[in-house]
């Protein structure tokens, strides 16, 4: 490969420990055939944790499936610590009790925690249950019983066809009445689960731009305690930059004109509940090895996929026919190429979600029907 | 009655090393305290030095030996500075040895 660095071993591995889950959501991206596949033993992650200590990573995010449906949750996060490792967890919150969080007092398990981030999707039952089956009472107790504790409880409410016209209360709800510091927000995306559902629960383009401004201005009314790093909001905020930027006569931006949108796969890889590794659980497809049988190091330098994701940075995007004649260009970098991959069989491809075109209705990719699912891809 | 014959400087056994980029130096990690660390290849020396107790004279002594191209005044000054800083952000500990 090109001159592109890569450290000699990721800092951050992201760690489904389940595919074993309480709840059935509309848009899981760790559905179906995920949940299909076999949990893998204790002994199994408690070896991979010790491989993870002796490359020095710094950081392990567990996730799932449902972390807490695990029973031998805390003595692999024991194991982890043990690994001089930090750690945070996705949850749906369902399952946290008073009990559980007893459980964190032993020895280091708070101290290394990051955080617990918690699912609300609504912000009552009607709304919450649509997307994430009766789980919206339990969600909130256990997101309280976090916050009361002190613990680093962060809350993600991902933005779909059910809760679009309820993100205000939700805004409400989080930051005034649970009195949470902020929240973050993505949106339903094309994998997993919203294949089963079809077009029931992604946003149509109709419903994007309508997230997109009235997240934007919850953004400025709660002071930027509503952040993204995908999804409408973001998306809102760097299309504003850009319009700003070419209304000043400016062509580009840092990174622009170049698939440089992830730059995950220069800091971290992730495993799947049974084992297999891949680049990212948004890539959750794209197998790269097998923990215990092939070595995180050796997949994570040299596995040819792994590289040509790393090369997507140094692609430029007038090289792809879909979007040699666009203006948006020099401010463009792509777009997740788990959406890629979705939409058009290739990571190495512009993410149709993440367009400008699409996002300002000027490429008719999702327009015919206004259900990103079922175009024909 | 007993006294201090001489304090010892010893790495912090949970700190994570990383040499992401060795021609750079290294990253250290606390991942009791969340800290993170950039140190230079003097900076590395140091660290490594202190994978057994060492005083604060015999790690000086190793930088002047291995890093002979800085003024020797300069360098017990730096490494001072370096172990200071390691100490009181807990990426070292220090032992006090006593008589």
């Amino acid at each position: 490969m090109n001159d592109l660095k890569v450290m000699p071993a990721p800092r951050n591995v992201d760690i489904a420990i389940t595919g074993k889950c309480n709840l059935a959501c509309q848009y899981c991206f760790y559905a179906d055939e995920m949940v299909a596949r076999t949990n893998l033993p204790t002994e199994r992650w408690l070896s991979f944790f010790d491989e993870l200590g002796r490359l020095g990573v710094m950081r392990v995010c567990l996730t799932g499936g449902e972390v807490f449906t695990r029973p031998d949750l805390f003595e692999l996060i024991d194991r982890i610590i043990a690994n001089r490792m930090r750690y945070s967890l996705l949850s749906n919150g369902t399952m946290i009790t008073e009990k559980t969080l007893a459980q964190f007092a032993i020895d280091k398990r708070r101290q290394r925690l990051d955080s617990i981030q918690i699912s609300v999707d609504g912000s009552s039952a009607d709304v919450h249950d649509l997307s994430r089956p009766k789980s919206f009472g339990r969600a909130l107790r256990g997101l309280k019983l976090l916050k009361e504790a002190g613990f680093p409880v962060t809350v993600r409410v991902t933005v779909n066809r059910h809760n679009v016209d309820d993100l205000e209360n939700v805004a409400h709800l989080l930051l005034d009445e649970v009195g949470l510091p902020s929240f973050s927000t993505n949106e339903a995306y094309a994998c997993g689960a919203t294949d089963r559902t079809e077009g029931n629960i992604i946003l149509t383009q109709a419903q994007r731009k309508q997230a997109m401004e009235v997240l934007t201005l919850l953004a400025e009314k709660y002071d930027h305690r509503i952040s993204a790093t995908a999804g409408p909001l973001i998306q809102a905020q760097e299309m504003k930059t850009m319009d700003e930027m070419m209304a000043r006569g400016l062509s580009s931006r840092t990174a622009g004109g170049y698939l440089s949108a992830c730059g995950g796969v220069f800091n971290k890889i992730a495993v799947n509940h049974d084992g297999t590794i891949v680049p990212c659980h948004i890539l959750s497809t794209l197998v790269l090895g097998t923990i215990d049988e092939d070595s995180l190091q050796e997949v994570w330098l040299n596995h040819p996929i792994m590289n040509s994701l790393r090369e997507r940075m140094t692609t430029p995007l007038n090289t792809l026919s879909t979007c040699q004649d666009c203006s948006y260009q020099g401010f463009c970098t792509g777009g997740c190429p788990g959406g890629a991959l979705y939409f058009n069989g290739d990571y190495n491809s512009r993410n149709p979600m993440d367009c400008y075109r699409v996002l300002k209705n000027e490429d008719p990719f999702f327009s015919l029907t206004d259900k990103p699912n079922s175009v024909d891809r | 009655m007993t006294t201090v014959v001489a304090t010892c400087f010893l790495r912090n056994p949970d700190v994570v090393l990383r040499e992401e980029d060795p021609e750079e130096g290294a990253l250290l990690f606390n991942p009791d305290t969340n800290q993170v660390k950039v140190i230079n290849t003097t900076g590395l020396f140091i660290w490594q030095q202190c994978g057994k107790a060492r005083t604060l004279d015999e790690i000086i002594a190793e930088v002047k030996k291995g890093f002979d191209d800085v003024p020797a005044e300069q360098v017990a000054q730096d490494v001072q500075e370096f172990v200071d800083g390691m100490l009181a952000s807990g990426f070292i500990g220090s032992l006090e040895t006593k008589g």
